[in-house]
């Protein structure tokens, strides 16, 4: 059974661009372009792993990550936030979110991602 | 008869004699040739110590020899009264400054002179004083000049002739600015007219060309309730807290900058990952024989070739590094244009745009066509934001608020508001809620020319319930940037 993967990003370019991706990897990509559409794709698909951007009009990627993270039937989907506000490949998760209480990602990819370790990412999370 | 009325008279005299030479407010003595003291009051020996027996050099200097400079040896060559000051010992071994006056004694008119007297008054407490006066006077970290009302500069002490020469005699406004007439706004002219302290901030020129700025304070010198003959001008020399306050905002810029480079990486990390994209998707077209998906990923590749164009674009003009033009003027008339602007675009939308304005506003200096872009941007993101609120009734307010201190503009919205998680990266990052077709540069330049104008941005929200930018600018500091362009 093919797994699935929720892309959330407010640019429909990258949606497509890793729909593409994804799909030529044998995974099943489900797109929504804000935070809203996003978490009730979540709830609708339950997916595997969550790809995840954080600039996003109306409601952030961090304020979508707290609430799936709150949501006891969700806050198990590993998460990869893929953002252009790293640098150098790093993020400071709690520069954005100081309680405690929520956990990190899973992972961090920065934009522009490498192909080949972006699927690796997701097969080690789906495995 | 006469005899008895001539002794009466003698013995009045001698008592009137012998009290005013007790009770007078000197130190009285009298000298014979041979320099013995062969009488004094009370007062001298009090002053000087005991006397009895003694030479004048010993009681006075403690010397054991007579003064070089002898005067009650003149006063017995030539019978002329002599002033003279003198420094001598007090019985207590501390120096004595004093001023003598020394007259010849005759035992009958045009006879030999027998005596000296001499009365010497103490002058040593009003020296110290004179002399701390003095030494405050000089060395305080104040300039200090004494004006006539001439406006020349009768006294100046040493801080201010350090910085700008000995000019005594010379007119103050061409002393401390090189002007040939008396400076516009004189705090010293209206302390002539009023008899009141005044104060003022100048800039003037130090005597090696230099720029001095100065708060100065002027004060009248007057004695009792006559008009006022000089007036003191003390001012404090306040360049380096300019060239700092200049640092804080020339460093406060630069700060800018390198958050304007970590934002101009976000954006194109975005590009290029279009980019990226593109060429996937032409590549995957490609090997399945797909023209459709070909066709799709060239115009991702376009897409994002022409982002990167506006991008380019945006961020030449957003860095061309332009000072703002400041100009003198009315904050009104910036909130009524950008009001004409937007009132219908908002209206179409449902949304009110309002001003609130105080009755009263004073000018100030601003770069107009900087302002006018921060309230376009700032307007144009409160249009947006209440479009994708959810709430009805929406509403953008301009409002301005002028404090003693302070000009300020809010732009008020009740729309969707910004995460407080968002709201700290803001202005670090190119943020857009215009999805791929802004680019980000609005808020960026926004707070760009807020700072350039020596202010700052704030912005409050309520995630659901609004946002409101403020642009604070202390009047101080936009005066320092005027008068600096000027």
């Amino acid at each position: 059974m093919s797994r699935n993967i929720l892309l959330v990003d407010d640019e429909p370019d990258i949606t497509t661009y890793l729909s593409a991706v994804l799909e030529a990897n044998g995974y099943t990509p489900t797109v929504a372009l804000d935070a809203e559409t996003g978490l009730a794709a979540a709830a609708d698909v339950h997916p595997d792993v969550i790809c995840l951007d954080i600039m996003m009009p109306r409601e952030s990627g961090i304020s979508m990550y707290k609430r799936l993270k709150q949501d006891p039937a969700l806050r198990h989907i590993p998460v990869i936030i893929i953002s252009g506000v790293g640098q150098g490949g790093t993020f400071d998760f709690r520069s954005y979110v100081s309680d405690a209480s929520v956990p990190a990602p899973e992972r961090f990819m920065e934009k522009p991602i490498d192909v080949a370790e972006y699927i690796q990412t997701i097969e080690e999370l789906v495995s | 008869m006469r005899n008895r009325r001539a002794k009466t008279s003698r013995r009045l005299n001698d008592m009137v004699l012998a009290t005013l030479f007790q009770q007078v407010p000197y130190n009285v003595a009298v000298i014979d040739r041979d320099y013995n003291v062969v009488e004094a009051n009370d007062n001298f020996a009090e002053y000087f110590g005991d006397w009895h027996g003694k030479k004048c050099y010993a009681v006075y200097k403690k010397l054991n020899r007579p003064c070089d400079d002898c005067v009650s040896g003149k006063v017995f060559e030539d019978g002329k009264p002599r002033v003279a000051d003198a420094v001598g010992i007090d019985q207590y071994g501390r120096q004595a400054h004093y001023v003598g006056h020394s007259v010849a004694l005759r035992k009958s008119e045009g006879g030999p002179i027998e005596y000296v007297l001499e009365m010497t008054r103490a002058v040593t407490e009003t020296d110290r004083w004179q002399q701390q006066i003095q030494v405050l006077f000089d060395r305080v970290p104040c300039f200090i000049t004494v004006i006539d009302r001439d406006y020349r500069i009768v006294r100046a002490n040493e801080s201010f002739r350090d910085s700008f020469g000995d000019v005594r005699g010379h007119y103050c406004y061409e002393v401390y600015k090189r002007r040939t007439s008396r400076c516009r706004n004189c705090p010293a002219a209206k302390t002539f007219h009023d008899a009141k302290p005044h104060r003022s901030s100048k800039v003037g020129v130090g005597k090696r060309g230099q720029e001095i700025h100065y708060v100065v304070s002027t004060s009248p010198l007057t004695r009792g309730r006559g008009p006022v003959e000089h007036v003191i001008e003390i001012s404090t020399d306040v360049t380096a807290v300019k060239r700092l306050e200049h640092d804080v905002i020339e460093a406060e810029r630069l700060g800018a900058v390198g958050q304007t480079v970590a934002g101009l990486a976000h954006s194109i990390k975005n590009i290029l990952m279009g980019l990226e994209g593109g060429k996937y998707i032409v590549s995957l077209g490609l090997k399945k024989d797909d023209k459709k998906m070909i066709g799709e990923g060239w115009e991702m590749l376009e897409r994002n070739f022409e982002k990167t164009t506006s991008l380019v674009k945006d961020f030449l003009s957003f860095s061309k590094g332009r000072l703002p033009e400041l100009k003198l003027i009315n904050p009104r008339g910036l909130v009524t244009e950008i009001i004409d602007l937007y009132k219908n675009i908002a209206a179409q939308s449902g949304i009110e745009l309002k001003a609130d304005l105080p009755p009263r506003l004073r000018r100030a200096p601003l770069d107009p066509d900087g302002i006018h872009t921060c309230l376009t941007n700032l307007v144009s993101n409160a249009i947006d934001a209440c479009l994708m609120g959810k709430q009805k009734g929406t509403e953008v307010v301009l409002r301005i608020r002028d404090t003693r201190d302070k000009l300020v503009f809010d732009v008020a919205d009740n729309g969707s508001g910004i995460e407080y998680e968002i709201k700290k990266k803001i202005f670090t990052t190119f943020f857009t809620t215009k999805g791929g077709e802004g680019t980000g540069l609005g808020l960026l330049t926004t707070r760009k020319i807020v700072q350039e104008h020596g202010g700052k941005i704030i912005v409050d929200s309520t995630p659901g319930r609004g946002a409101r930018f403020r642009m604070e600018f202390p009047r101080k500091r936009l005066m320092a940037l005027f008068k600096h362009e000027v």
